[in-house]
C-alpha cells in the first residue's frame, strides 16, 4: 500500500513537471526578430493602467506606424497609429505572453457592425503583429471559408483594402501555407 | 469692514474660477462597472442605456471621447498564453455603426475614436462576443 502511494506521488510529480514545463513561457522559442529603430518618445497616451513613455518603430505600412512599446514597469506593449502623428499610437495592447507558440498573432484589426439584431462584424481595417515564422494571416468567414490573406513582413501585417461581409476569426500560416494557429 | 467685504468677494471669485476650471467627475470620464472594480460582461449584461445591442453590451453616454481602455482578467480561467474563455469587442459606436478591436486575452488595451476612424460624439462601448469576461472599462474625454 505504501509502495503504491509512493509510486502515485512520483508519477504525479512527473506529470506535473511536464505540464509546468510546457507552460513555461520563458522556454518558448517564438520571437519577434524585428526590434525596430532607435528609442523614441511616446506622447499623447493618457493611460493610467499602463504608463508608456518610450517605444520603437517597427514598421510603416499603408499610412500607419507599428510600435513596440514598454511600460514604465517594463511590461511589453504594442501599438499602431497614424504615420502623420509618429509617437502617438491610436491603439495599444499590453499583452503578456506575446509572442509565443500558443500566441503568435496580436491582431489590432478594426471590426465594424451595422446590424443590431446579430453580432455580425466585418473588417474595417486590417493590421497587427505576428511572430517569426508566420508568413501570412488568413481572415475567415463564419463558415470557415477564406475571406482575405494578408502577408506578414518584418513581423507586421496590414491591408489597404478589406472585403465586405462577416468575418469570424483568423489564422496564422507558415511559408508552406500550413495553418499553425487559429483564433477562437 | 470694507476690506473684509472685498476679501470675501475676492475669495468667492477665486473659488468660483477654480470650480469651473476643474472638470466634474461626470464630464471627465466613464467607468464600468465602477472606476475601481471589475464586472462580469456576458450575454445578458447591459447598462440599459440604449447601447447598440440591448444585451451583452455596456456603453457610455455620448461624448467627444479621447480613448477607451479595458482591463480583462483571467477569470473564470486562462490558458498558458493568458487566453481567456471570453471574447470582447471594445471601441466606440454612434447611431449608424459600432466599431472596435477584439480581445480574448487577460490584458490591458486602449483605443481612440480616431483609430477607428470615428469622429464627433460617440459612445465608448464594450461588447460581449463569447464566453464570460471579467473586465473593468473606462473612457476619458
Amino acid at each position: 500500500m505504501k509502495l503504491a502511494l509512493a509510486l502515485l506521488i512520483v508519477v504525479g510529480g512527473a506529470v506535473a513537471g511536464v505540464l509546468v514545463t510546457r507552460g513555461d513561457a520563458s522556454r518558448d522559442t517564438a520571437t519577434l526578430s524585428n526590434h525596430g529603430g532607435g528609442t523614441i518618445a511616446i506622447h499623447g497616451l493618457r493611460m493610467r493602467a499602463a504608463t508608456i513613455r518610450t517605444g520603437a518603430v517597427l514598421a510603416r505600412r499603408d499610412g500607419r506606424v507599428f510600435y513596440r512599446l514598454t511600460t514604465a514597469d517594463g511590461d511589453p506593449c504594442f501599438g499602431v497609429g497614424l504615420a502623420t502623428d509618429v509617437g502617438s499610437p491610436g491603439s495599444v495592447v499590453c499583452r503578456r505572453g506575446f509572442p509565443s507558440s500558443g500566441s503568435p498573432v496580436l491582431d489590432l484589426s478594426v471590426y465594424e457592425g451595422t446590424r443590431r439584431d446579430a453580432r455580425e462584424f466585418s473588417l474595417f481595417r486590417v493590421e497587427g503583429f505576428a511572430a517569426d515564422g508566420v508568413a501570412a494571416i488568413q481572415f475567415l468567414r463564419p463558415n470557415g471559408n477564406l475571406a482575405l490573406t494578408v502577408p506578414v513582413a518584418g513581423n507586421v501585417y496590414s491591408a489597404a483594402t478589406t472585403p465586405t461581409g462577416p468575418i469570424a476569426g483568423y489564422a496564422a500560416v507558415d511559408r508552406e501555407g500550413k495553418r499553425v494557429w487559429r483564433s477562437p | 469692514m470694507k476690506r473684509l467685504v472685498l476679501f470675501v468677494i475676492a475669495s468667492a471669485c477665486v473659488a468660483a474660477v477654480a470650480a469651473l476650471a476643474r472638470p466634474s467627475a461626470a464630464s471627465a470620464g466613464w467607468c464600468w462597472p465602477s472606476c475601481g472594480g471589475y464586472g462580469i460582461l456576458n450575454q445578458s449584461t447591459s447598462t440599459y442605456t440604449g447601447c447598440w445591442f440591448s444585451s451583452g453590451e455596456v456603453c457610455s453616454y455620448y461624448n467627444s471621447w479621447f480613448n477607451v481602455g479595458l482591463t480583462k482578467t483571467c477569470y473564470p480561467g486562462c490558458d498558458w498564453n493568458y487566453r481567456t474563455t471570453g471574447v470582447v469587442l471594445y471601441g466606440f459606436e454612434n447611431h449608424d455603426r459600432i466599431r472596435g478591436v477584439f480581445t480574448d486575452r487577460a490584458e490591458t488595451v486602449y483605443t481612440r475614436p480616431s483609430y477607428l476612424s470615428m469622429t464627433g460624439l460617440t459612445r465608448a462601448q464594450m461588447t460581449w462576443y463569447a464566453g464570460t469576461n471579467q473586465v473593468n472599462g473606462a473612457a476619458i474625454g
